[in-house]
């Protein structure tokens, strides 16, 4: 790949390996461990039932996805609106760089090293916990990765339209609708899922066929229509700028 | 053979009703225009990274913001030209490489005896805020000298300057004018409005 097409990419890179930005990523391991353990509390106090071992193992990968999604797009909306905002960024893209690459180049800088915490993180549960081998790892990897996309492309659709900070309580907020209206004592009218993003519901019924194979498709449908948005706001902002 | 910068018919209104010129290779042309004269936005339309709401800019032939326009020019802003949180050299080697299309360690040679031509090497290690305005200044005019742009375009590149260092940046855009043809934007008492070939008013 041409280093025009490249340059912003690596420049964020760098920007996002510095303490400021890696930092938050490192709340992950506390946050996962005290969901872990208040999951055990109240299963074994009768709250929430008794998990087997291979319930415990897929509830600890859920967790460490859904707290990595709300990590990772919290910093996406404060990546964007930074960059968006900075007089820095906009002078850069007159060096010889491709006008796309001032999207797409954050983008992926910020799904690349939230992509390494998730291998990190779902390395770390699986090796703390006990194999057991009796359910589809692969395919709840695979699952647990959506949110994590769907995260960082809502983060850059709402740091572009937004400021960093109400980009982020709105993130916040559409991930904690969605993960609460996909839990079982949640009643909705089936077309909401549509719209707000399933991560409660993918996380509950991402085993079961085809309803495991349907929420994966909305999110990834909802991932990529944020996208797409973002880049079409991002080309606006560039023509009026 | 088209002129190396060329604008034509070019306004912003209210501040430019209506602005075109020409510059071929070995000119150095200023604009001269006061502060809110609409400079930065017209430099940024040539960058394109404004749209320009008439008239018809092009660089080399090119058109703004195209790939084939902005290899060929290097364009230094009156400020924020650097990423605040990596050194200025770090973002130097990258930009220079990027224009000569190498990677970034093959010019860490150049741009160090450059840095100690200018006596910068020192400041050059810091982040943009750790450094003096002028050094800075000094700095965002290395890509000048070792990129070999045929197109240089500045917003007041002297304004913070110390009577050394505007002698020192002279000698750099002088120099450039060999192959390449320099518009630069100042206000009225900068030197380069004495020095340059032509002086046209906003």
């Amino acid at each position: 790949m041409k280093s025009r097409n490249t340059f912003l990419f690596r420049e964020c890179i760098i920007i996002l390996l510095k303490t400021k930005w890696v930092g938050p990523y490192l709340l992950l391991p506390p946050m996962l461990a005290f969901m872990v353990y208040a999951e055990a509390y109240l299963s074994a106090h009768g709250i929430t039932g008794i998990f087997t071992m291979e319930q415990r193992t897929v509830l600890a990968i859920w967790n460490g996805s859904l707290l990595l999604a709300l990590i990772a797009g919290i910093k996406s909306c404060l990546f964007f609106s930074g960059i968006w905002e900075s007089r820095w960024f906009r002078n850069s893209l007159a060096l010889p760089v491709s006008r796309s690459s001032g999207f797409w180049g954050p983008y992926l800088a910020l799904l690349s090293i939230a992509s390494v915490i998730f291998v990190l993180t779902t390395g770390a549960v699986l090796a703390a916990l006990p194999e057991t081998g009796r359910f589809p790892v692969f395919q709840i990897i695979a699952e647990s990765y959506i949110p994590v996309v769907w995260a960082v492309s809502m983060g850059a659709f709402l740091g572009l339209l937004t400021t960093g900070a109400a980009g982020s309580m709105l993130f916040t907020a559409l991930l904690l609708v969605g993960f609460l209206a996909g839990m079982p004592a949640a009643r909705m009218p089936e077309w909401l899922f549509y719209i707000i993003p399933p991560v409660g519901r993918i996380m509950r019924v991402g085993l079961v066929f085809p309803q495991g194979l349907i929420q994966t498709g909305i999110l990834m449908l909802h991932s990529a229509g944020f996208l797409l948005l973002g880049r079409i706001l991002y080309g606006i902002g560039l023509k009026r700028s | 053979m088209p002129p190396y910068i060329s604008i034509g018919g070019y306004s912003d209104q209210p501040r430019i009703p209506h602005f075109s010129i020409e510059v071929d290779r070995g000119e150095l042309v200023a604009v001269v225009g006061g502060p809110g004269s609409g400079k930065s936005n017209l430099i940024k339309s040539i960058a394109g990274i404004r749209a320009s709401a008439t008239g018809s800019i092009r660089i080399m032939g090119a058109r703004p913001g195209s790939i084939r326009a902005k290899e060929r020019a290097v364009f230094v802003f009156q400020n924020s030209n650097f990423a605040p949180d990596l050194s200025v050299k770090t973002q130097l080697e990258r930009r220079i490489a990027l224009y000569r299309g190498v990677p970034p360690a093959s010019v860490q040679r150049d741009l160090t005896n450059w840095c100690e031509e200018m006596d910068l090497v020192e400041p050059a290690g810091l982040l943009p805020r750790q450094m003096n305005r002028s050094q800075l200044q000094m700095l965002t005019l290395a890509p000048l000298a070792l990129s070999e742009p045929l197109v240089i375009i500045l917003d007041e590149p002297m304004s913070n300057m110390s009577s050394l260092g505007v002698s020192s940046a002279l000698s750099i855009i002088i120099s450039s004018l060999e192959r390449a043809s320099v518009l630069v934007f100042v206000q009225n008492k900068s030197p380069l409005a004495k020095r340059a070939d032509r002086a046209v008013n906003l």
